[in-house]
């Protein structure tokens, strides 16, 4: 399935959202999808997922609009930080429930993902606690196997093994069942090895779509001894620095000529890439000018 | 790609759910009359049958799980139902509880009457519902409004099933799905429009209430409220139109109100 958003808006009366967001999803991988808070972020996937209607502009899937389009509805689940405060059915009941409407749902896969997350089947998923039911969400997410598949923020209240798992059980599963999905998250640096792919979102405009590691080499790291890094990188634009003693790691935006890899080379200095986390919060910053 | 539409699975899953509901609040109503039987044994007068508790009951349990429909909406979505699929799936099954909660009153009360007559000297109130509804007298100004409203909540037009099957039963059904209906309308437009949308779609279901129950009332040639008296001399083929309007009315305002509605994260 392909996703295509073409001069998409989004407006809550006044207040513009979403403004003239063009972007398309083709192939079955890993999106992020960075933004601050208030960037627009679950606004732009719940009109994804048929949540909302647009106020301008098209998302189609396929070609088609699916807002109310049953066929397509039923190829994307939407996964949010949703509770589960009233919900007395134990979790395979309700999953027993979901399946029908999920054409791809595998329930052994579920049953599995239960398991690894500990999940106890015959207590009341409102008697779980927030994590838990984070954890159920992320089982329906999974298990559903829909073809385009949305995580937003779906791991609030996770503990860290808990996400660990979540991370992991997303890869595998993506091996063997690739699909569009759609990862938008707060947790950058934790969750970067994840993305194929990563969208920023800034004020409801996107300002970059582009493969990770093409991304990451945007920038780069230089490590060295104190003086000599500062002298590498005078002319540079900085995003992070960081020092050991004697030692000085800068990060950089802009990506090095091969001469200046043997100038640092040479110089003893060690080059790495940037990471995603300190990328991601020099180009959200906010001009403070 | 499967192109199976979704609605028959949501008339289902709506219907049972609803309907384990209405057999809890069926159950009950049988307790509190088979209490109310032990007491009668112990001297006190007649009692209501079964049918007639469960008739006057009814009314406001249909408006409660319309109320309630609404959040089966989001519930829906998220599984990739549409709002359209929903929306008939609610509608099917609320048609299928109205019909079905006259029936199992009807044999419960006979099968109750069977045991209770043969076995006791007990005789069950011939109650006619609408003699009582005659002797209130009309206030006046607010007063009567507010009694309007009052009367056509609690005095619903009965029929007596043993007089007419078909069409007591009829009156019966017509009258809990339009409960349904006004609840479900209420939640949608609470859903919709937050507060203040909700509370003017609370004096429309009211509007709507009234208007019904007085065409049901001239249609099957019961008394009608002074107040409204004017409707009374439509002749009975009109007022059924009229009543039909009404039901038609509310399921399109339902369907608008929910048509592209934005679900709430």
């Amino acid at each position: 399935m392909s996703v295509k958003a073409e001069n998409l808006g989004l407006s809550y009366g006044n207040h513009m959202v979403l403004k003239d967001i063009t972007f398309e999803l083709s192939s079955k991988k890993i999106y992020g999808l960075l933004g601050r808070n208030g960037a627009g972020k679950t606004s732009l996937l719940s009109t994804l997922a048929s949540f909302r209607q647009p106020s301008s502009g098209s998302i189609t899937i396929d070609g088609e609009i699916p807002f109310e389009n049953p066929l397509i509805m039923q190829q994307i689940a939407l996964m949010y930080d949703k509770g589960y405060k009233d919900e007395t059915d134990n979790i395979k009941s309700m999953l027993q429930d979901l399946q029908r409407y999920r054409p791809h749902f595998d329930m052994d896969y579920a049953e599995y993902l239960i398991g690894r997350f500990k999940l106890d089947k015959k207590k009341a998923i409102k008697k779980f606690s927030k994590g838990m039911q984070s954890a159920v969400n992320v089982v329906i997410g999974l298990a559903s196997r829909a073809p385009i598949t949305i995580f937003d923020e779906v791991y609030l209240g996770m503990d860290a093994p808990s996400r660990d798992i979540f991370y992991k059980e997303l890869l595998e599963d993506q091996q063997e069942h690739p699909r569009i999905i759609i990862l938008s998250t707060h947790l950058v640096s934790e969750m970067d090895y994840l993305f194929d792919e990563v969208i920023i979102l800034n004020k409801g405009e996107i300002i970059l779509q582009e493969e990770y590691d093409s991304l990451v080499s945007k920038g780069a790291s230089i490590t060295g001894k104190s003086e000599l890094v500062d002298d590498f990188v005078q002319s540079k634009t900085q995003l992070h620095v960081q020092q050991l003693g004697d030692t000085k790691s800068v990060m950089i935006y802009g990506s090095l000529s091969d001469e200046e890899r043997k100038t640092a080379m040479d110089k003893g200095l060690e080059t790495g890439p940037v990471s995603l986390h300190d990328l991601f919060i020099h180009l959200t910053k906010e001009d403070d000018r | 790609m499967k192109s199976k539409s979704m609605f028959p699975k949501v008339v289902m899953d709506m219907f049972w759910i609803q309907m384990t509901w209405a057999l809890g609040f069926l159950g009950i109503m049988l307790i509190v009359n088979i209490i109310k039987i032990g007491r009668t044994l112990l001297g006190n007068d007649s009692v209501d049958n079964y049918y007639v508790a469960v008739f006057i009951a009814a009314n406001i349990f249909m408006l409660v799980i319309g109320i309630i429909s609404t959040s089966f909406l989001p519930h829906y979505v998220e599984n990739g139902v549409t709002r359209k699929d929903y929306f008939k799936g609610g509608l099917l099954a609320a048609v299928g509880l109205s019909v079905i909660i006259p029936i199992i009153a009807f044999f419960v009360a006979a099968i109750e009457r069977l045991i209770v007559t043969n076995l006791t000297s007990i005789t069950f109130g011939d109650t006619d519902l609408n003699s009582v509804f005659q002797e209130i007298p009309d206030v006046g100004g607010i007063g009567d409004i507010i009694s309007t409203i009052v009367q056509s909540v609690i005095f619903t037009p009965y029929v007596d099933p043993g007089s007419n099957w078909v069409l007591g039963m009829a009156v019966f059904s017509l009258n809990i799905f339009l409960y349904y209906l006004l609840g479900w309308l209420i939640s949608a437009s609470f859903y919709r429009f937050d507060t203040p949308g909700g509370l003017g779609s609370i004096v429309i279901a009211l509007v709507l209430l009234m208007l019904g129950d007085t065409l049901l009332r001239v249609a099957i040639d019961l008394p009608v409220l002074e107040s409204l008296a004017a409707i009374n001399s439509l002749p009975a083929g009109v007022a059924v139109l009229g009543l039909l309007f009404i039901v038609i009315v509310s399921i399109w305002m339902i369907r608008l109100l929910t048509k592209t509605v934005s679900i709430k994260m």
